[in-house]
């Protein structure tokens, strides 16, 4: 309007300052990045059976890749649900009032997740490279990138609580659902008979395996020490499902809160 | 100003209908309205009244049921993504974890340029608390804050819904103080408030809204002498008071005469004829010609309280 000095947009600055916020969060880091490493050096670098053969590596890098996936679900599931929750609390108002497109948005957010959901995955790959995890190249690299990538399920899957739920007790929830998704993702304990053809229909189960698939090639351990094969194309159904549901869940409850305005 | 050929806003018979938990809610029942840059305008009315759904449709927040809404000659969406257009919201809006400063930086990044950061902070009197979290600020800071992101654009015109609500009488007033400066440098204002004296003191003109539609529209003078009317007193010889009464009472754009021993005291919404009659005719001295307050003109008006507990079935719905 008047001949005032202007600066430039920062194209950064919010993605920057969105995962400062969040890992300015020390509570909710304490889940996604230290309870995991924890487990790992529990259940993982401790346990009498670590350096077992399994696949293209061993029992510990079997282990480490389980617990990663479960920091990365429980970063990007907070992710998703506080999204939700800030653009109804009026939040989406202020940002209505800037050129800021919802792709833009929708994008940044995503950023920020892969960032984080990264970051318990860098740590437990680094306490499993320090505590005798072994596995092939493949192995390391190929689980590392299916864990990435895949977390992003699980900010729709936080998404969809916050959307429907509209409250950050509803986020907490999502998060706290992630434990019994996790013994029903074979993350924590192996399962088998009935329970494990049950759990075979779980959202974590599908995403784990197909991030343990580069070490195991589809070989399955149950509780009772019993290996057994499991088809590729399984998991890849389980997360395509999942995601399918999520989305349209979410585009509906998106749809349902935009016909309020 | 870019563009004085077009108006700042242009409202053409919109409507605004919600579905709620009763049935359809229409909040927007019909307004026309053209506001001309450069001009300070409040909306006034009661709560429930429309307000903040007409300034969300003004803001492409919300689309109109019917009608057309333009903003300095285009879609308001178009206005907000040029930074031509910005507002300072009633509630909520802002990241309660962020200090003041990143949220600023942040609402900066979305513009393609904008006013530097320090330069905003300054001028809503907050660069002694920009590393303060959002959450540890008091009800007027964050509205202060709410000021400064809509600042960064440079606007042309600025909307501000109910802005001084919650803030305490000298928060009120250096807000206010701070807009003065912002409209003396041109800007176009527009702001929702129920508050009477804030209409009073800092609009040029007052569109008064109720239940979805303007109900009166004009200077703010205007708007309380065609409502009201104005009071003009005066003491008369004590033999004429009585036929004086009696005269005026006949005449059309008299509402009332009061008779308190020599003096008369006359209700009208035509003080110049009845003052003329006055001094002319009846050999009036002290005479004096007040206005009415415009919370009478707004009772008069909308038959409603204007402050709160109104039971109009309309909502201001968008922001719950």
């Amino acid at each position: 309007m008047s001949a005032m000095t202007t600066t430039r947009g920062e194209r950064t600055a919010y993605a920057r300052i969105e995962l400062r916020r969040t890992l300015r969060n020390v509570v909710a880091m304490f889940f996604v990045v230290g309870l995991p490493g924890f487990m790992y050096l529990l259940f993982g670098a401790s346990a009498g059976y670590s350096q077992e053969r399994a696949g293209n590596g061993n029992v510990a890098l079997y282990v480490m890749i389980s617990m990663a996936a479960y920091g990365a679900v429980t970063a990007t599931v907070g992710i998703g649900g506080s999204a939700a929750v800030e653009r109804m609390q009026g939040w989406g108002r202020q940002l209505g009032l800037t050129p800021l497109r919802d792709s833009t948005y929708v994008a940044t957010k995503a950023l920020v997740a892969l960032a984080v959901a990264a970051l318990p995955i860098l740590v437990v790959y680094v306490l499993g490279l320090l505590t005798g995890a072994e596995g092939t190249p493949g192995a390391w690299l190929g689980s590392a990138v299916i864990l990435v990538v895949g977390a992003l399920l699980f900010a729709l899957y936080g998404l969809v609580f916050g959307l429907a739920f509209r409250s950050e007790a509803a986020v907490s929830a999502a998060s706290g659902s992630l434990v019994v998704l996790g013994f029903l993702g074979n993350i924590f304990f192996p399962l088998s008979g009935v329970l494990l053809d049950v759990a075979r229909f779980t959202p974590l189960y599908g995403y784990v395996s197909l991030a343990r698939y580069p070490l195991t090639e589809g070989s399955v351990i149950d509780a009772d020490g019993n290996l057994a094969s499991e088809a590729l194309w399984m998991s890849v159904a389980n997360v395509a499902a999942w995601t399918t549901i999520l989305a349209v869940l979410a585009t509906w409850l998106v749809r349902r809160s935009r016909g309020r305005q | 100003m870019t563009s004085p050929q077009h108006p700042a806003v242009e409202l053409t018979a919109i409507t605004k209908s919600f579905p709620g938990r009763a049935g359809t809610v229409r909040a927007v029942r019909g307004i026309d309205l053209t506001i001309a840059t450069g001009e300070v305008v409040a909306l006034l009315g009661p709560n429930g009244a429309g307000k903040t759904t007409t300034l969300d449709l003004l803001l492409g927040l919300t689309t109109p049921t019917s009608g057309e809404v333009r903003v300095l000659g285009g879609s308001p969406r178009e206005a907000v993504r040029a930074g031509r257009i910005a507002a300072v919201l009633q509630t909520g809006g802002l990241l309660r974890d962020l200090t003041v400063r990143e949220t600023v930086e942040l609402v900066a990044s979305t513009y393609a340029v904008h006013v530097p950061v320090e330069d905003v902070l300054r001028r809503a009197s907050l660069t002694a608390i920009a590393g303060r979290r959002v959450s540890l600020c008091s009800g007027g800071e964050q509205q202060r804050l709410r000021f400064a992101l809509a600042l960064l654009p440079d606007p042309e015109l600025l909307v501000l819904d109910e802005p001084t609500a919650g803030m305490d009488v000298a928060a009120r007033r250096a807000f206010w103080d701070a807009m003065h400066a912002e409209a003396a440098q041109g800007r176009t204002v527009v702001f929702a408030t129920h508050y009477l004296e804030e209409a009073d003191d800092f609009a040029s003109r007052i569109v008064l809204v109720a239940g979805g539609r303007v109900v009166a529209d004009g200077p703010a003078d205007v708007i309380r002498s065609t409502a009201l009317g104005r009071t003009v007193a005066a003491r008369l010889a004590p033999e004429v008071v009585g036929p004086a009464a009696t005269e005026l009472r006949a005449l059309a754009v008299v509402h009332d005469v009061r008779v308190d021993g020599d003096r008369l005291t006359v209700t009208t919404a035509d003080s110049d004829a009845v003052a003329r009659i006055l001094l002319t005719t009846l050999d009036a001295r002290d005479v004096e010609i007040t206005t009415g307050s415009l919370e009478s003109a707004f009772l008069t008006l909308t038959g409603s309280t204007p402050s709160t507990g109104s039971t109009t079935p309309a909502t201001e719905g968008a922001a719950a």
